[in-house]
């Protein structure tokens, strides 16, 4: 296949499992058009270097499009304008600056240091609790056991989303995390879909949030929506519902793929889970290299505002750009043995949460569940093993990781 | 212990300040503040920051090579 289709191998389910090789062939060039007019950038140096250009937009997604109900007051009066109003509010991973910046803002306020860190010991419970269940058990299935339960529940506890409802939720969370996937939002029923998910989603949020103003608590959401003053203005109600339906997708969705990829990195490479097990202050360095080596988020998507010189290469205005974060983190140019897996090299300067003002606003939280999951993980289920390598894979090519992972287990300490 | 964060590098990314609150503070956007001698107690907190920094811009030496006291 020649270079100017290699992105539909990235996005072909088969390599899904090992999609590396088809990356060092994108790195040939820091910069390979696309036959369709996108740019896929994968050198760790292009990446840096475009991840604060100004000059790339995040505003990509394509309008919305609400389906035909056969109604003419809905398809000619009301969704018309839903549409406009929802193209006009995307949340802030699709937003540039200045309003992205004031939206970040806002939840930058709420995310504090305290509630953050406060966390810690909830999450140090959850897991205990989670791996207590698998006792009795010899075999754990990691992503219905631990890795998808631990960071819902947190991100529920953390905004003030009743976990109860998160039955309800979970297949609409589902739907927008694969409507980030390029092949996704390429498809008109796909996009149909995602608006009508959207929709759901968003009537939840709107009676949660009617419910916080009602009864303020002490939780995100309840701060969120705080009415504003003219001394301290808030987030208006449609920013405040996609920025809440943003926060909760972004926490069932990623956080997943970093604990598993976790387990399963250190159970093909038994002596690290071994030295993790005897020294736990190994993690957060162990955790960097992780994100390295299998980021949760291998892509993102851009748009160009103006021409871009980069590389030798001329990425014309108004064209898709393909950032393909994976690959910069195995740059040979970067990283010596960029292949392996060594969680004590020093030097581990990743795109793991991205990069420039869409920096991962979770990535403190994300650290604090991965290092505590994975090290009671290798602390307690004695004599782990993988039950089948590779696992089964998600569907999803940028938001990346296995559909559910197998350990056989010897028992539960 | 001695803290030395190039702010040349430093992009405000504030992961040291969920890493190691008592040492480092980002006031307003940008401006990090951070204390450059913490006890030795902060010690796996701080090396936490170290680590999480997205642009590699703190490093940790031992006092002595600053010319302080071993703690």
């Amino acid at each position: 296949m020649s270079d100017d289709t290699l992105f539909a191998e990235v996005l072909d389910p088969g390599n899904r499992a090992d999609p590396y090789p088809i990356y060092a062939r994108f790195r040939r060039n820091p910069v390979t058009r696309q036959r369709d007019g996108a740019y896929v950038v994968s050198t760790h140096a292009a990446i840096r270097s475009l991840i604060f250009d100004p000059r790339l937009s995040s505003q990509d997604l394509p309008p919305s499009r609400r389906p035909r109900t056969g109604n003419p007051l809905r398809d000619w009066i009301l969704n018309p304008i839903k549409n406009r109003v929802a193209n006009g509010h995307r949340p802030l991973i699709f937003r540039d600056p200045p309003d992205h910046d004031t939206l970040r803002g806002f939840v930058m306020k709420e995310f504090t240091i305290h509630r953050v860190n406060g966390l810690h010991q909830r999450v140090v419970s959850h897991v205990d609790k989670l791996i207590e269940a698998c006792r009795g058990r010899d075999k754990v299935c990691l992503v219905e056991d631990l890795s998808y339960p631990l960071p819902v529940a947190i991100i529920c506890e953390l905004l003030g989303v009743p976990e109860k409802d998160e039955p309800q939720f979970h297949d609409w969370a589902t739907r927008l995390a694969t409507a980030l996937e390029p092949d996704a939002r390429r498809d008109e029923d796909t996009r149909r879909v995602t608006v009508t998910t959207f929709d759901a989603i968003a009537a939840y949020m709107r009676g949660l949030i009617r419910e916080k103003r009602r009864h303020p608590a002490d939780d995100m959401l309840s701060g969120l929506a705080r009415r504003g003053t003219p001394d301290q203005p808030a987030m208006g109600d449609v920013d405040l519902i996609s920025t809440a339906v943003l926060l909760l997708v972004a926490g069932h969705e990623t956080t997943v793929n970093l604990i598993t990829n976790g387990m399963l990195t250190l159970l093909r490479h038994p002596d690290e889970l071994a030295r993790l097990k005897a020294d736990p202050e190994r993690a957060p360095q162990l955790i960097e290299e992780l994100l390295r080596f299998e980021p949760p988020v291998h892509f993102r998507t851009r748009k160009a505002l103006g021409e871009i010189e980069i590389a030798g290469t001329t990425i014309p205005k108004g064209a898709p750009v393909i950032l393909l974060f994976a690959a910069g983190n195995r740059d040979p140019e970067r990283f010596t043995d960029p292949d392996r897996f060594d969680p004590d090299r020093d030097d581990v300067q990743h795109f793991g949460f991205g990069g420039g003002l869409h920096y991962c606003v979770g990535a403190p939280l994300a650290r604090i569940e991965a290092e505590i999951a994975l090290v009671r993980l290798c602390q307690r289920l004695r004599q782990p093993s993988l039950l089948a390598d590779p696992p089964p894979y998600r569907p999803g090519a940028s938001l990346r990781g296995p559909q559910n992972l197998g350990i056989r287990i010897a028992g539960i300490v | 212990m001695r803290v030395v964060v190039d702010l040349n590098r430093c992009q405000g990314y504030a992961q040291c300040c969920y890493a190691a609150p008592e040492a480092f503070e980002l006031r307003g956007h940008e401006i990090l503040f951070y204390d450059p001698a913490p006890p030795e107690e902060a010690r796996p907190r701080i090396e936490r920051a170290r680590l999480a920094c997205p642009v590699r811009a703190i490093s940790v030496e031992p006092a002595a090579l600053a010319g302080e006291d071993a703690p």
